[in-house]
């Protein structure tokens, strides 16, 4: 489903990916993991096409993004990559000018070109789901974290997509909120969404994923079934993460 | 109404000094009346000084800067004051102010004597004393000697190619007052601020004459820039140029009357006139003339005069209304050029574009509006592109408040996190729709109070559109002033008309704001 092979991308003459190789598997849950700094950010805003790369090769459920694109190519390729793959943000970046159920219905009815009614239907079913089915006229800022995020989940379910990406979306919530949205997240998991979900906080990716990468200044220094690599680091990277979870 | 004679002087600077001079027309009209006056004459003769105003601004032959090095002072009016300071035994000293507020600057007390191509003026007498003239002008029509125009009575025929005549004056001047006589069906008057404006306008062929002091047709048209007009027809009409004193100091004026005397009897008036090329034999009456002409007209007028408010509030509101037309033209095209501007100025843009739009902004913004408006109406005709008064107006205040707006949003945009971007990006939207639902509207909101008040402020800057010749609000205050009196009255009425401007923007946005920041119900902005 997720295909990325090769992939470099520097911020002048500051490498941030130096060389990745990444298969995601159509219903496999991802995790990647890696300490501050590593690269894990860029890593998933380079597969929707949020950031841009000098090197590799970027492909998804069957479109592929490399570096040698037109503009236009480029262009017309994204778009049809994000309109298969949901991303999630850390800090929700809910539109604040809009209710929550028109930050739900947004991308359905302008981009979708959906029917409004259909449009809130399909976002009312996904509230429920997250369980805010009650908060579809509220704005925003007047949700907690926990509540906004999850609503951010629903504003990208909303588009159906055949990908979820996940940047850290618990790690601007506190322990109750952060439950909330694991619970979320694993229940989507659960129904077989491909997902890739970025996070630092082992207890996630263990919860939710079947498979784990292991970041490490740019490049992957680990990889395997998600309980192996808890069980038995390799690399003194995954040791660090880990011995790090513990001491805390 | 009285005609007054200006003299010829582009108006670049004085339109902008305008609103700080309603403000000090309205202080001095308030406190002389408290003011105790002393004997300026014997001021003169131990200060060893005469002070007189006049308007320096391209005051040809009046008083101006020679063209030639060492660049000085020059003018008949300059030799004429020396001349008679001469004769009072004191030295002549130029004072600089703008042509229409120097009575004003002469009841401040800042001048001795007002020496500027005034004409003598029954309006004028009732508030000062005048002198004996010491020159006696006509008006001169300018025209292309190729164009239809060859003299003034060709205008008391229709215009050959159909349309009225389009005579350009020098507004609320003699000529002005002259042109009122025209048939209106056959002639338009065109009010200019400058001389020289109206004179470009014939050149350009906008217009098809322009009716000039004799003294100002006759220097200009020596001057290689409008070598090309020709005087057309003989010179009409009279009139009297005179110094006018306060109206206390009669000595002073008895002293100039007998200093004038001398010098017109002894031929020096004749020779200095001559020196300019502006004599004549109308000139040779100035001899005989005799001292009751001049004699104050008395009368007075209560110092709140509210008939006077009442016969011109429809003229004053027809001004305002050229004032809200103004602005409530431009401000949207500002506001829509100023949006463009500002997405094209976004980091993500084509590098050249926003090179191109900051050049822009920072050429506008550091320029003046009135300049901007002088080239738009008085440069561009040059390369044969024509704008109405109005559509150089409405594009000039357009073009010089996009810049500012351009800014507003671009501080406004910016202050909108990048998440918001990229959110609709992820949600498969493109960059252009991604700034229109979602960017756009969060930065508006941010942006409506320095947009009101700037809108606000272009209430008031258009103003500087009376180089256009347009009579906006502000410069049918000082025409009414300057004609009727009723400085006080009219100032009052002219400030609250701004304010009555300005109050619904306020309420206006306020409005706004919270209707942006309310519940906007779920379906806002729905399906395009
Ligand atoms: N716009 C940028 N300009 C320069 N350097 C950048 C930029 N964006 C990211 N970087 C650098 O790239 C590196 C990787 O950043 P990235 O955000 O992908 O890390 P991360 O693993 O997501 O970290 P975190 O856990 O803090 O989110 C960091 O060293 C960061 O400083
Ligand atoms: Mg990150």
């Amino acid at each position: 489903m997720i295909d990325v092979s090769g992939l470099v991308k520097s911020h002048g003459d500051h490498p941030v990916l130096r060389g990745v190789d990444l298969t995601v598997a159509q219903g496999e849950a991802t995790a990647i993991i890696g300490a501050s700094g590593s690269g894990k950010s860029t890593l998933v805003r380079c597969i929707n096409g949020l950031e841009t790369f000098d090197e590799g090769k970027v492909a998804v459920d069957g479109l592929d993004l490399c570096c040698t694109l037109s503009r236009r190519e480029r262009e017309r390729t994204v778009r049809a990559i994000r309109l298969r793959a949901g991303m999630v943000f850390q800090q929700y970046n809910l539109f604040p000018h809009r209710t929550i159920l028109e930050n739900v219905i947004e991308g359905p009815v302008h981009v979708l070109k959906l029917g409004v009614d259909e449009a809130i239907e399909r976002a009312r079913k996904l509230l429920d789901r997250v369980g805010l089915g009650d908060r579809a006229d509220s704005r925003p800022r007047e949700l907690s974290g926990g509540q906004q995020q999850r609503v951010a989940i629903a504003r990208a379910l909303a588009m159906k997509p055949r990908v979820m990406l996940f940047d850290e979306p618990t790690s601007a919530l506190d322990p109750r909120m952060t439950l909330e949205v694991v619970a979320v997240i694993k229940d989507l998991a659960s129904d077989g969404l491909t997902m890739i979900v970025v996070t630092h906080e082992m207890a996630f990716a263990r919860n939710v994923a079947q498979t784990v990468h292991v970041l490490d200044e740019g490049k992957i220094v680990e990889s395997g079934p998600i309980c192996e690599v808890f069980e038995n680091p390799q690399s003194q990277a995954a040791r660090g993460l880990l011995n790090h979870v513990e001491a805390a | 109404m009285e005609e007054d004679a200006p003299p010829p002087r582009p108006s670049l600077v004085h339109l902008t000094i305008r609103s700080l001079v309603i403000i000090s027309l309205l202080l001095s009209a308030i406190t002389q009346a408290s003011a105790q006056p002393p004997d300026t004459l014997a001021n003169v003769r131990t200060s060893h000084r005469l002070t007189y105003g006049a308007d320096e601004e391209g005051g040809a032959p009046y008083i101006y800067i020679d063209r030639e090095p060492p660049h000085g002072r020059v003018g008949f009016e300059v030799e004429l004051m020396d001349r008679v300071a001469q004769k009072l035994g004191v030295r002549a000293e130029f004072s600089q102010a703008l042509w229409e507020n120097l009575l004003q600057v002469l009841d401040r007390r800042e001048i001795d004597v007002v020496v500027n191509g005034y004409e003598l003026t029954e309006r004028r007498t009732r508030d000062y004393l005048p002198t004996r003239p010491y020159y006696v002008y006509q008006l001169q029509l300018m025209a292309l000697p190729n164009g239809p125009v060859h003299s003034l009575a060709d205008l008391s025929l229709p215009r050959p190619g159909g349309g009225q005549w389009q005579v350009g004056v020098l507004g609320n001047s003699a000529a002005d007052n002259y042109a009122q006589k025209f048939d209106s069906r056959l002639v338009r008057v065109v009010r200019f601020d400058g001389a020289t404006n109206a004179m470009m306008k014939v050149r350009s062929g906008q217009i098809d004459a322009t009716l000039q002091d004799l003294p100002a047709a006759q220097y200009y048209i020596r001057q290689p820039e409008f070598s090309m007009l020709s005087l057309a027809g003989p010179a009409e009409g009279s009139g009297y140029y005179v110094m006018y004193v306060r109206k206390g100091d009669v000595a002073l004026r008895d002293a100039l009357d007998d200093a004038l005397d001398a010098l017109t009897r002894s031929g020096e008036l004749r020779a200095i006139l001559e020196k300019y090329h502006i004599w004549n034999d109308a000139q040779l009456s100035l001899g005989g003339w005799s001292k009751d002409k001049t004699a104050p007209v008395a009368t007075s007028r209560p110092m709140f005069d509210l008939t006077l408010l009442r016969d011109f509030i429809p003229t004053l509101l027809a001004s305002a209304g050229v004032t809200i037309g103004l602005a409530c033209a431009s401000m949207p095209l500002a506001i829509i050029a100023g949006l463009f501007i500002a997405i094209g100025r976004l980091p993500e843009s084509p590098r050249v574009l926003r090179w191109i739009l900051s050049t822009y902004v920072e050429v506008i913004r550091g320029t003046p509006l009135m300049l901007q408006l002088f080239v738009l109406f008085y440069v561009l005709p040059e390369l044969g592109i024509l704008l109405s008064p109005w559509a150089a107006g409405i594009l000039g205040l357009a073009i010089n408040y996009s810049a500012y707006e351009a800014e507003i949003y671009r501080a406004g945009l910016q202050a909108i996190p990048r998440g918001q971007m990229e959110a609709a990006l992820a949600l498969g939207m493109s960059r252009s729709m991604a700034l229109r639902r979602v960017v756009v509207p969060q930065a508006a909101r941010i942006v409506i109070p320095p947009v009101t008040s700037d809108f606000i402020a272009l209430f008031k800057d258009t103003s500087v559109c009376s180089v256009l010749t347009l009579t906006e609000l502000t410069k049918r205050y000082s025409i009414l002033s300057n004609n009727v009196g009723g400085v006080v009255e009219f100032g009052i009425a002219t400030g609250l008309l701004y304010l009555l401007m300005s109050l619904p923007l306020t309420w206006l946005s306020r409005a706004m704001e919270r209707r942006l920041d309310g519940v906007s119900g779920p379906l806002k902005g729905g399906k395009r």
